[in-house]
């Protein structure tokens, strides 16, 4: 690319220098042999006026004493003439008196007429000259002399002059194109170099190259400097640029550090809570379930209820450290991404709920095959949550409704849990996920609040999204995408 | 289509007419170039009036021949065989800014300040005296006396077939102190009597 660039403005001067000097050379020439035409043109008629003049003086007596012979003889001087190819003698009243012809056959039949008062005239034809000139006795007119002069002199010369023009012209050109080339190569190259080292900045990003300064003062030599100036300015700020970078790269992988390692701990911590508090929780559970079962008899009904109301506390309890556990495991469990039928799962899932719960009317719609890509327990857990959560809404209606399936929403294909319970009210949709936030009060609808905040959290470790959308009373839907959830959309 | 072709025959009528009046003007011409031809053809003594006025500007006279004169005088001796034709030739005319004049005279006396001399033919008896009353007159004699060059005269015209030529003696010319250009010799017929100094 740029080697076809060099050409350009090499050859580009060169070709103008060579322009320019053709042009000259041929208006030189033209003008030349113009002039020299114009004065050929003019020393011819004035050979042949002087011709014509000494022809008729010689031919004077010839005419007034009725001697065409001795005019004959007269005009045959005019042989060694190569011009002139026929003469003649005419009588004052235009009759031929005497011829002379180069080649015979010519016969001059008659003579122009000359202009009044005019003792001479030439007329120049396309290939002869005609001069006509009055022979004089004593201040009187006795006849004419015709003179006609062949002009191939003329052509030959312009051949000749065309011959010189061209020889002159090829050698020139030749010199000019020498020196053309020297001259614009001296002229291009730092150009040429200029664009070089502009097309590989470009190219390479690379602002540490230089073009070498061509070494005359000019104003190439001007650009070249600005454009090194501008380099080294744009060198610097990118050093500058990169370098806080840099910086800020450390630093954000600096605090990205510090705050992984301390979730990490907040995590253990949280574990470490959730599994140590278990313990005295089962040994408690099991001293309640002890207490009731060998002392049970000897326990009066108000003792009875309020070991029960601890029984139940200590369930809720496990349930409660057991979700914790379920959610910090679920941010620290591996992936192991595959093939998940969502749907197959969903049945599962209700099936177990209708099992515990068979005296409740519940139409499930869930399509025939609905495959995703990921971690088959965690996305388990999600429809669990979804579904239970569903489940748990409805359960105030005699006759419920649960969807779940796929269909395009925002832009893309989400997949969403459907049901016509109690719902939420929209304004407070945000808080749904946040862990022990709760929309409703145990005594409605029991739960521990974390169940959202893990299913976020599942769907976040997949690089997906969820949101819900719903109205008090009018049911509510739960749409989740999934982030790497090849050939599902 | 009426109009047109009414217009169209009257361009033919006055096409044709144009033709037969430049056929006719030919005619005229064929017929008037012959007969002008004839008409202007000179007679021999319109010639010869030409000749004897045309020598006088071949012919250089002493200084001293005639300086005072203001005419160039042709002087005619014996009887006039021109008649008013060579007047009519000469008319206006003049040789060296000098009107000629044409005057006949019965004696070579009278024949001061003329230049040129007209012989008659019926002066033939008498040549001999008169060409050698004219030597010393720096005349020039003419005439077409037969062999009047031969008999001493300067230029006499002969007849060649339909042409009026001339002969010259030069000898006679060189005695009389006059000098005869080149020009009028090459055209004569014959030149007798070569110049003692060339």
């Amino acid at each position: 690319m740029t080697e076809r660039h060099t050409g350009t403005i090499a050859k580009r001067l060169t070709a103008m220098n060579l322009l320019v000097t053709a042009i000259a050379l041929l208006l030189a020439c033209a003008s030349f042999f113009a002039y020299d035409q114009l004065t050929f043109r003019q020393s011819l008629v004035r050979t042949l006026s002087a011709q014509a003049q000494i022809i008729a003086s010689n031919c004077l007596s010839s005419i007034l004493f009725n001697d065409p012979q001795s005019a004959a003889q007269t005009l045959s001087a005019l042989k060694s003439s190569q011009n002139i190819s026929s003469a003649g003698i005419f009588t004052l009243d235009r009759k031929p008196f005497a011829q002379y012809s180069k080649e015979p056959g010519n016969d001059i039949l008659n003579v122009p007429q000359l202009p009044s008062n005019r003792v001479e005239a030439y007329w120049f034809r396309s290939s002869h000259l005609v001069l006509v000139r009055e022979i004089m006795s004593q201040g009187k007119p006795a006849g004419y002399v015709y003179i006609r002069a062949e002009l191939h002199e003329i052509d030959e010369r312009l051949q000749r002059y065309a011959l010189i023009a061209i020889a002159v012209l090829i050698i020139t050109l030749f010199i000019a194109t020498l020196i053309a080339t020297r001259f614009s190569k001296s002229v291009a190259l730092p150009i040429v170099q200029l664009a070089q080292t502009a097309n590989e900045v470009s190219r390479k990003r690379d602002y540490s190259v230089r073009v070498p300064p061509s070494g005359k003062r000019d104003e190439v030599s001007v650009l070249i400097d600005s454009f090194n100036e501008m380099l080294r300015e744009i060198q610097r700020r990118d050093n500058a640029l990169r370098q806080a970078h840099d910086e800020l790269e450390q630093r954000v992988s600096d605090r990205t550090r510090e705050l992984v390692s301390a979730n990490r701990e907040l995590e253990a911590f949280s574990y470490s809570v959730s599994h140590d508090l278990r313990g005295p929780l089962d040994s408690l559970n099991g001293f309640v379930y002890v207490l009731l079962k060998q002392y049970g008899a000897k326990l009066d009904d108000q003792a009875k209820e309020l070991v029960e109301q601890i029984r139940s506390s200590g369930k809720r309890m496990t349930r409660l450290i057991g979700d914790l556990l379920n959610l910090s495991r679920v941010t620290t469990t591996v992936l192991h991404a595959e093939k998940v039928d969502l749907s197959a799962l969903a049945r599962s899932v209700m099936e177990e709920l209708c099992r515990m719960e068979p005296d409740r009317q519940v139409e499930f719609i869930v399509p025939e095959k609905q495959e995703a890509y990921g971690d088959a327990h965690l996305l388990r857990i999600v429809l669990e949550n979804l579904l239970r959560n569903s489940w748990k809404y409805t359960s105030k209606h005699t006759h419920a409704r649960i969807e779940f399936g796929q269909e395009r929403k925002r832009g893309r294909m989400a997949y969403f849990v459907r049901d016509d319970g109690s719902g939420f009210d929209e304004r407070s949709a945000d808080r749904l996920f946040q862990p022990f936030q709760r929309l409703h009060s145990s005594e409605q609808f029991p739960g521990s609040g974390i169940g959202l905040a893990t299913v976020r959290r599942i769907i976040q470790r997949h690089g997906g999204d969820i949101w819900a959308e719903g109205a008090v009373e009018r049911g509510a839907t739960f749409y989740f995408t999934l982030g790497f959830s090849h050939g599902t959309e | 289509m009426l109009r047109f072709s009414t217009i169209r025959r009257g361009i033919l009528r006055k096409s044709s007419s144009a033709l037969l009046l430049r056929a006719g003007l030919a005619f005229i011409a064929f017929i008037a170039v012959p007969l002008r031809g004839q008409d202007v053809r000179p007679t021999e003594y319109q010639v010869k009036a030409a000749y004897v006025y045309n020598f006088g500007k071949f012919v250089t006279w002493p200084s001293n021949a005639t300086p005072e004169t203001q005419s160039f005088d042709i002087c005619i001796l014996g009887k006039d065989p021109f008649g008013p034709v060579i007047d009519a030739t000469v008319a206006g005319d003049s040789i060296d800014g000098k009107r000629i004049i044409v005057r006949r005279i019965a004696k070579v006396q009278e024949v001061d300040p003329c230049s040129v001399l007209f012989i008659s033919q019926s002066e033939e008896r008498r040549l001999a005296p008169v060409l050698a009353d004219a030597k010393h007159l720096n005349l020039l004699t003419v005439s077409d006396i037969k062999d009047f060059a031969e008999r001493g005269g300067m230029i006499g015209l002969v007849t060649q077939g339909d042409r009026i030529r001339f002969v010259v003696n030069r000898k006679a010319a060189d005695e009389a102190h006059l000098q005869l250009s080149s020009e009028l010799l090459k055209v004569a017929t014959r030149v007798i009597g070569a110049k003692a100094a060339e």
